[in-house]
């Protein structure tokens, strides 16, 4: 950025720059979209298993974490948040008992429509 | 002159958006690489100015590589701030431990991530 530029126009330049940089990651989102899509759906078959196929579970946990880093880098904190929580909740040791299980599965269902709203 | 940062991180779409970020926001030439190995040959070939380095990644993590980067007199002096979404306060104590220049966190903000590289490395 020009050091010299007068107050206005580096507000000017700093919004072109928000601007431009929000248009781009929307279209990053677009792209990455199936993948990320792909995690949420992870998550919702973990879920419905209730956690006796260990290997899915270990996915799913690994999905969330990246769901957890990812969503909130796209707006989406509230995505970022229920999938921290189903990191840490699915990767207990023991199975789910039948509350963690149904709220593994609204976790899903809710990072679901949080995923397939974005704009 | 703008500064050189190498991205190592797995996950495509986090690499993609923080590249974006640091070159459109702060005008930074980037290289990235997606997995450690990768990331340590860029090092040596692009000596960077600093390097962003994930946390969790297959074969050889975060931690692994970095020691590796440590260990190669090339490579042993670019600051290295690691990226991650553990948010557990032991885990961070561990990764501090290291002796890395900072830990970051995801999700970042992509408007801000460069100036907080920045404050860090003394660039601002």
């Amino acid at each position: 950025m020009d050091p010299t530029a007068k107050p206005d126009a580096m507000a000017e330049t700093n919004l072109g720059v928000k601007e431009d940089l929000s248009a781009a990651i929307d279209k990053l989102w677009i792209r990455f979209l199936p993948e990320i899509r792909a995690r949420v759906e992870l998550l919702q078959a973990a879920a419905t298993d209730r956690g006796h196929s260990a290997a899915l579970r270990e996915e799913a946990v690994a999905a969330a974490h990246k769901l957890a880093g990812a969503l909130g880098t796209f707006n989406l904190e509230r995505g970022t948040d229920l999938a921290r929580e189903y990191e840490l909740l699915a990767g207990r040791s023991d199975l789910p008992d039948d509350a963690a299980s149904a709220r593994l599965m609204a976790i899903a269902t809710e990072l679901g429509m949080i995923v397939d709203g974005r704009k | 002159m703008a500064h050189k940062v190498l991205i190592i991180d797995d996950e495509d779409d986090i690499r993609e958006v923080a590249a974006l970020s640091l070159e459109s926001v702060a005008g930074w030439e980037v290289i990235t690489a997606n997995s450690g190995a990768q990331g340590l040959a860029r090092a040596q070939e692009h000596k960077p100015d600093a390097i962003l380095l994930d946390v969790m990644m297959p074969g050889m993590d975060g931690p692994s590589t970095f020691r590796e980067l440590r260990s190669n007199p090339a490579t042993a002096k670019i600051p290295v701030l690691l990226l991650t979404a553990k948010v557990q306060s032991s885990d961070q104590r561990r990764f501090a431990d290291l002796g890395v220049e900072a830990v970051l966190f995801k999700p970042f903000d992509p408007l801000t991530l460069s100036s907080q590289i920045a404050d860090v490395l003394g660039w601002s």
